[in-house]
């Protein structure tokens, strides 16, 4: 128990961390130590097949594109910088409905009844048949486990994230792709060097 | 156990209001977009915190789906990043307001 | 009261008739042109001998003749029905309207829009046969302002002259305040019966109030008031003389004017029961004969000396039927057709020879000049006079003693008097047009004639009509002048009482007390004093010494003229004092102040609110996400917290 608070405490730190550093790489690093501690969290909750996908898609992945990203705007321009602040007074509302929606959360969480499940009120002794330590391919929350639902029942959902991945490559190169050659369809022309091409986005507003 | 749901829930509930406050609070696209995942984390652990109670797989399902739509998101949103602001003198989302009445 | 049906062809037929020229006028009148007189005059001739058709069937006693029209509804059912008043109506209508068409088509032949004028004749007849011929207050009401429509059409006929548009537009002004009264009453009426139909009211009129009586007798009253030009809503009549010399005669002599007098006939049974409405109408039938024969005396154009003779007779008239003599009222009006169309046409006759001249001091000498004229203009006078063995002679006594009869010897008095200056004016008129020398070519300063006077009507004089169109209608009309009276003779057993038979109530209209004056002597009486003012005219105008004079004494006469007549005892100041002028200052303040602050403002500030909200809704799209973000997570606030309300029991 010991061990969920301060699971906690270092969540909502590095939660905290993560948003308010100026340098985007020190946010990074605050969102790893979450995702490492989310991750945790989700062990403690039987959930020991997701803690791993957590910190190999999560911090594997999705992180190691956030810095690469990071590393490709850096260049040729110097450190990150902002423009002016055009909305200096949203300060105040934004954390007044924060607030708000957090309050009711808070409210909701500690007084809606969690009414359990109908086969657990018939029959009390499934509440806790199926846990068993981690490691038991048979247990719940295991690899095994997890496989045979999503091979099975859950069939759909696996074969539409497929399907989301692939459109999500397309999108992604023809997004970010070099500038797009329509505007040269049928006619033969070079195309400048990069540094003289304009820029998708002018320069003062 | 003496940790209930309640307190897992409520853990999410507090992640989620700070993803949310930095994603209206900050300018950086790049830390905006890291909010958003923060919001996606919290939204994860209220979903295996749920599933862990009434022990039942299908959160879990839910939750590999949710990781797989957030990394196709961060994909396409870190896209799009790049290509507005290959070029831009500043890394600011105020200042893409082109689309302003 | 339920008849039996007594369909007939001939009454939709003779009503619609005149509607159907006056289209066919309107729409081919460019093609028809002068035609269109003949085709006009045919449709009336023909619309009279309908009617003269359908005599032995409608005086058929309790049994009219009706046709249903269309219903709208319970206690709603429009519909005509010829009974004796309204037959005796429809043949003077068609036919000393019959005659004017024929001699209009003399009058107006030199004028461009001869076919407009003949449209509009149709019309007018139409529209007094709707009046007449209905059986229900809503059509007589249809009826009522459609008279008055035509009649503004007709007197602003020559709408190049502003006087004549200026005075069309004050005839119809007042007749639509007239308009207001009778409405009330039909309201009035409605609501106590539920129905519109003149037998369902007349059935429904003992269960009424006597408050209620009196106070639809006044609305009914207003409206005759407006249209039959009694005090105080007389001003129109006299400058309605705008318009030709035959609209003059038609509308404002022989029919028209005498609708008020028809409305009380029509309503005898609900008069009959209110002795104050009765009153009412009697003085101010009594106060209009006065004024007007007052007025007449200083006229100098000889179209207003018949106005304002035409009101005071009206005056007579509605005196008559006020009190409650209704078959001495009807006759007078009967009577009073002929003899006042006839004298409306020969002045006609004159003004036509005058090349328009219609100033009595600018004429004179006429006895060997135009003889025809002469002895219609003659003819005609003795009968409004009252002169023994012409029509006016038995209508005029019967008006004024039955007026006495019924017990009102005040107003006895005042017609007795007017019918003494009655002859005063109307023979000051044939002193000084037919006898004398002609003035014609005398300047009009040396008779102290204001340069602006009455605008005479204008004619082009490319041709001249063959004679006979114009002198033959007047011609027809002298035998009526003179026998038209014979029919009463013989007091309550006559042909006149007879034919009208119980149609005004038996007992009702019984005298009601013991007259002052046995009938010969009040006739007596009438008598002497008709020659009294004939011979007071004589001494004044037609004495040899006076018409060798006759220059001066009319210049003298015109610049001493009292000021109460030339003023017209200030009835048209007094209501421009006090209401047109109200009126028009309240119209300029409301297009000066209420037009362009308040009404205009109003739009203006409507469109304003329009751009000024999409102003402030532009300030929403600034275009910022962090903004955008924010509104959604508002909006999620409000989600959670309203789920989280509903989803939490207390």
């Amino acid at each position: 128990m010991i061990g969920f608070y301060v699971l906690a405490i270092v969540l909502i730190a590095s939660a905290v961390f993560t948003i308010s550093q100026k340098s985007p790489v020190y946010s990074v690093v605050g969102l790893l130590a979450n995702f490492l501690t989310l991750a945790a969290l989700y062990v403690t909750l039987n959930a020991e097949f997701l803690g791993v996908v957590q910190v190999v898609i999560y911090t594997g992945a999705i992180l190691m594109l956030f810095v690469f990203v990071i590393a490709l705007l850096s260049s040729g321009i110097g450190p990150f910088t902002e423009g002016p602040d055009r909305l200096p007074r949203i300060l105040v509302p934004a954390l007044l409905s924060v607030a708000v929606a957090f309050g009711f959360l808070i409210f909701s969480v500690l007084h809606a009844p969690l009414t359990p499940m109908p086969e657990y009120v018939a029959d009390p002794a499934r509440a806790t048949s199926e846990l068993g330590p981690a490691g038991d391919p048979n247990v719940f929350g295991s690899v095994g486990d997890f496989g045979r639902a999503l091979f099975t029942t859950q069939l759909l959902p696996f074969e539409v994230t497929a399907f989301i991945l692939m459109v999500a490559v397309i999108g992604v190169v023809l997004i970010a792709g070099d500038a797009a050659p329509q505007a040269t369809r049928g006619r033969h022309v070079a195309r400048k060097p990069a540094a003289q091409r304009e820029p998708i986005v002018k320069a003062s507003k | 156990m003496s940790v209930d749901i309640g307190d897992y829930v409520g853990l999410s509930a507090v992640m989620l209001c700070i993803g949310l406050a930095g994603v209206l609070l900050r300018r950086n696209p790049l830390i905006v977009l890291m909010s958003i995942e923060l919001m996606f984390n919290a939204a994860n652990l209220a979903l295996v915190a749920f599933s862990r109670e009434w022990v039942n797989n299908a959160g879990h399902i839910f939750v590999f789906l949710v990781v797989t739509v957030a990394a196709a998101e961060v994909a396409i949103g870190l896209a799009i990043v790049v290509s507005v602001f290959r070029r831009a003198q500043n890394v600011d989302v105020d200042e893409v307001a082109s689309m302003r009445g | 009261m339920t008849t039996a049906l007594h369909y007939s062809p001939l009454l939709p037929t003779l009503w619609l008739l005149p509607l159907f020229g006056a289209i066919a006028l309107w729409a081919f009148g460019p093609q028809l042109r002068r035609n269109a007189g003949y085709v006009g005059s045919a449709v009336v001739l023909v619309s009279f001998a309908c009617a003269l058709a359908l005599f032995g069937e409608a005086t058929l006693p309790g049994n009219p003749v009706r046709v249903p029209l269309v219903s709208w509804g319970p206690g709603f059912d429009l519909g005509l029905s010829l009974d004796p008043l309204s037959l005796l109506w429809t043949l003077v209508i068609t036919g000393v309207g019959g005659l004017i068409h024929i001699y209009s088509i003399g009058y107006m032949w030199s004028d461009r829009a001869i076919a407009r004028f003949f449209a509009y004749l149709n019309f007018f007849v139409f529209s007094m046969l709707t009046l007449v011929l209905s059986d229900n207050l809503v059509g007589l009401l249809v009826g009522w302002g459609l008279v008055g429509l035509a009649s503004y059409f007709l007197i602003g006929f020559w709408f190049y002259k502003p006087t004549a548009v200026a005075a069309a537009r004050k005839a119809f002004v007042i007749n639509v305040f007239g308009d207001i009264g009778i409405m009330f009453a039909l309201f009035a009426l409605f609501a106590q019966t539920h129905s519109i139909a003149f037998n369902d009211i007349f059935a429904k009129v003992a269960t009424f109030s006597s408050g209620f009586v009196l106070l639809a007798c006044i609305g009914l009253f207003i409206g005759c008031a407006a249209k039959s030009a009694q005090v105080p809503l007389h001003t129109w009549l006299p400058d309605a003389m705008e318009g030709p010399t035959p609209v003059s005669a038609l509308i404002h002599a022989a029919t028209m004017v005498t609708a008020g007098v028809y409305l009380i006939a029509r309503f005898a049974p609900l008069w009959s029961t209110s002795p104050a409405a009765q009153e009412l109408v009697g003085i101010v039938g009594a106060l209009t004969m006065a004024v007007g024969a007052i007025l007449a005396m200083g006229q100098w154009d000889i179209k207003r000396i018949l106005a304002y003779s035409t009101m005071s007779q009206i005056g007579y008239m509605i005196m008559g039927v006020g009190v409650g003599a209704y078959q001495a009222g009807v006759l007078h009006f009967f009577t009073h057709a002929f003899f006042k169309a006839q004298l409306f046409l020969g002045a006609g006759l004159i003004i036509h020879a005058l090349h328009d001249e219609q100033d009595v001091r600018k004429m004179g000498g006429l006895y060997q000049r135009m003889p025809f004229a002469f002895w219609a203009m003659l003819l005609g006078t003795l009968a409004i006079i009252g002169f023994p063995l012409f029509s006016g002679y038995y209508s005029k006594d019967a008006v004024i003693y039955g007026v006495l009869e019924h017990g009102h010897p005040v107003l006895y008095g005042m017609a007795v008097g007017a019918a003494c200056i009655t002859a005063y004016y109307m023979f000051r008129m044939i002193f000084i047009v037919f006898f004398g020398p002609y003035r014609g070519d005398v300047p009009d300063a040396l008779l102290a004639i204001a340069p602006a006077a009455t605008a005479a009507e204008p004619q082009e004089h490319v041709a001249h009509a063959p004679d006979w169109l114009m002198q033959a209608p007047v011609a027809v009309l002298m035998v009526p002048t003179v026998i038209a009276g014979y029919v009463s003779i013989g007091g309550a057993n006559s042909p006149w009482y007879r034919y009208f038979g119980n149609l005004f109530g038996g007992a009702d209209t019984a005298p009601v007390a013991a007259p002052l004056i046995p009938e010969f002597g009040s006739t007596a009486l009438v008598l002497v004093l008709v020659a009294l003012g004939i011979v007071a005219a004589y001494v004044r105008y037609g004495a040899p010494a006076a018409q060798a004079a006759a220059i001066d004494r009319l210049r003298r006469e015109t610049l001493v003229m009292p000021a109460r007549l030339r003023y017209l005892l200030w009835f048209d100041d007094a209501i421009a004092l006090a209401i047109v002028r109200p009126s028009q200052a309240l119209g300029g303040g409301i297009s000066r102040f209420i037009d362009p602050h308040v009404i205009d403002a109003g739009v203006r500030d409507v469109a304003w609110v329009a751009g000024a909200l999409g102003l402030a809704f532009r300030a929403l799209q600034s275009g910022l996400v962090r903004a955008y973000a924010l509104t959604i997570v508002i909006g999620a606030a409000c989600f959670i917290a309203y789920f989280a309300y509903i989803g939490v029991p207390r």
